[in-house]
């Protein structure tokens, strides 16, 4: 960045928003605080509500209940021109008939702002500088390529010093190579402004590379809130478990009885804290956590369904006969299809435990929403 | 094989050519005939000896005036026309107006009513109110009449220009209203130009309303005025014809300027710029 820019990050509060189109609530129960700087990720399945939260920021949606505060004021009801914020849409929203220039020059000739020319010309500079489009000022967005039309958006975005920025699916539309340059670029520029930005995706890895606090959705409620490590170590119920992780955790139901979970296929030992909360417990442990036991003692027993190699490791699926599991394994554990097979967790402590009904984690943990 | 189906198409081309350029030249050519010449045996296709007395006649018989009320009368109908026209389109596309497909439909109903069946409760209408053979009637009527084919083009356009360039620049620090004026009607430009020279060529072709309508000299239009070249001293064929001329400065003026927005305002829906 060439120039100092001034830090006007905010911090963004949702009390108990909730929006209903009548037939039903898109969202409910909204309580998010973020502070000034962070990254935000609102993750989840589409029509979880997500972009429906991001636009009640933006004043595109207004809430039907409850709160939206940007720093000290009360934005629930603002126009989206009084709210101060920049927004990356999913599609750029680039004005077709500007040049990229005049696209980024856009919110600084805003009447509000009266910027002089002189500075609008500056800052655009800065920003495209900054962005690498020095040399296409004088296309218009038809003429450029997916990539740089979504630099332009961002452009736009940076122009401006907004209180906050509101990126919604910024890279679905790049190709996958394209999108993780762009990734760790937005990443860089996170960092060099300083800002408050709320992130809005349906991919997981886009989620947990980037942000200091990740929100998972889903039915228009927050499932869990915290920051990546949190939320991928400690779940707090089967909805979030399953969904973060690449494949998610391997989920097993079972009953309780003399310390132990038993069901088709696994035998575990229950922790303290799991042996006063009923009979329907289930468990649930990461891919990577399952190591080959080719004991009799094995936690786990079934018979390889497909191994798929991935050079560093292999990716087994093992038939429980009810469900299948996912373990990573070294590839030097070389199955066929149809061998039996023994997995235990390798460290019984990072097996988390649910109730079967409802989903709860058992576990103490931190949930940054409610 | 090629060269013969050439030249086939070069010579149809040339033949619908002659017939629907040949009348104008003929009038183009009768106008700057002397009244002897006019009837001449063997015909004179260029004029021999040209001469400007008709169009100075028809400036003697005061035609430029009705000329300037024809284009008036379009202009201010056709600017009518777009601004309710764009506004109802916008509206209609944006705002969830109750019985939208019905008022669409009401819209697109009155484009089929054939002029003459209501032209006779309309002069009735207007005589009763007033307006009638005055300086108002003919604009309202005109706009009237292109209104629903401006609300729907403009509709169509507004269709495409997705909703987030708006919120982009609501959220850029536009109101609403600046948004449509800098970001939705720029973009509308095709189409907005596209109704305003289908408007403004039906304006100007009338006869039937602007005979009806209005009575006073001074208030007709230029396709009445020249009628009056037809009648009573016989008919004044060169004057006539150098008003047919002067008739049509407008309208190929306005298509010249125009057509890449006639043939593209319509297609524009389809691909966006």
């Amino acid at each position: 960045m060439t120039e100092a820019r001034p830090n006007t990050a905010q911090s963004v509060r949702f009390r108990n928003v909730g929006k209903s189109y009548g037939s039903g609530w898109a969202v409910s129960g909204i309580n998010i605080s973020i502070a000034p700087g962070q990254f935000v990720t609102l993750l989840g399945p589409s029509g979880c509500g997500k972009s429906t939260t991001l636009n009640m920021i933006a004043g595109l949606e207004t809430p039907t209940e409850g709160q939206i505060m940007i720093g000290e004021r009360d934005v629930t009801a603002m126009k989206p021109a009084d709210r101060d914020i920049a927004m990356v849409f999913q599609s750029y929203a680039l004005y077709p008939h500007m040049t990229l220039y005049e696209n980024i020059a856009f919110p600084l000739r805003a009447r509000r702002r009266r910027t002089p020319e002189a500075e609008v010309d500056r800052k655009v500079r800065a920003a495209v500088k900054m962005l690498g489009l020095e040399a296409l000022l004088d296309r218009f967005p038809r003429q450029i390529s997916g990539g740089q039309r979504q630099r332009v958006a961002l452009g736009r975005a940076m122009v401006r010093t907004p209180t906050v920025y509101l990126l919604d699916e910024p890279l679905s539309n790049l190709d996958q190579q394209l999108r993780v340059q762009m990734r760790s670029e937005l990443k860089d520029i996170h960092q060099r402004l300083g800002a408050t930005m709320l992130y809005v995706t349906h991919d997981q890895s886009e989620a947990m590379t980037l942000s200091d606090l990740v929100v998972v959705m889903s039915n228009g409620r927050i499932e869990q809130a915290g920051s990546p490590r949190e939320l991928y170590d400690n779940p707090a119920n089967l909805f979030v478990a399953r969904f973060l992780g690449e494949p998610g955790m391997n989920i097993l139901d079972g009953e309780a009885a003399d310390g132990r979970l038993r069901g088709p296929g696994f035998d575990i030992a229950l922790p303290a804290l799991a042996r006063t909360a009923g009979r329907r417990i289930s468990v649930g442990i990461r891919p990577e956590d399952l190591h080959h036991d080719p004991s009799a003692a094995a936690a786990i027993s079934g018979t390889v369904r497909t191994v798929e190699y991935l050079g560093s490791r292999s990716l087994v699926r093992v038939d429980l006969g009810d469900r299948l599991i996912a373990a990573f394994l070294p590839p030097s554990v070389d199955l066929p299809a149809g061998a039996p097979i023994g997995l235990s967790p390798a460290d019984p402590d990072k097996a988390r435990f649910f109730e079967t009904d409802g989903g709860a984690s058992l576990h103490a943990h931190r949930n940054l929403a409610g | 094989m090629r060269t013969l189906s050439r030249i086939a198409l070069v010579l149809a081309c040339l033949l619908a050519g002659i017939v629907a350029l040949g009348p104008i030249l003929w009038a183009a050519s009768t106008s700057f005939k002397s009244a002897n010449r006019i009837f001449a045996v063997p015909p004179e296709l260029l004029p021999r000896s040209p001469t400007l007395a008709h169009y100075a006649n028809l400036i003697a018989e005061g035609v430029h005036w009705a000329f300037l009320n024809s284009f008036a009368y379009a202009a201010v109908a056709v600017l009518a026309a777009l601004l309710f026209g764009a506004t109802a389109g916008y509206a209609l596309m944006r705002y969830p107006v109750a019985g939208r497909p019905a008022v669409l439909l009401v819209f697109l109903a009155t484009m089929a009513v054939p002029g003459f069946a209501v032209l006779l409760p309309t002069q009735m209408l207007a005589a009763g109110i007033g307006l009638q053979n005055t300086w108002a009637i003919l604009p309202i009527l005109y706009a009237g009449h292109i209104l629903p084919f401006t609300v729907w083009v403009t509709r169509s356009h507004f269709a495409t220009v997705p909703r987030e360039l708006e919120q982009a620049a609501e959220i850029d620090g536009y109101s609403r209203a600046e948004a449509v004026w800098r970001i939705v009607l720029p973009g509308a430009k095709p189409a907005l130009l596209a109704a305003a020279t289908f408007g403004f060529l039906h304006c100007w072709n009338d006869y039937v309303t602007g005979s009806t309508m209005v009575d006073a000299p001074e208030l007709r239009t230029l396709q009445v005025a020249l009628i009056f070249f037809q009648g009573f001293h016989g008919r004044d064929w060169g004057s006539l014809m150098a008003g047919v001329i002067i008739a049509t400065i407008p309208p190929v003026v306005v298509f010249l300027l125009f057509r890449k927005f006639l043939i593209g305002g319509f297609a524009d829906g389809s691909v966006k710029g």
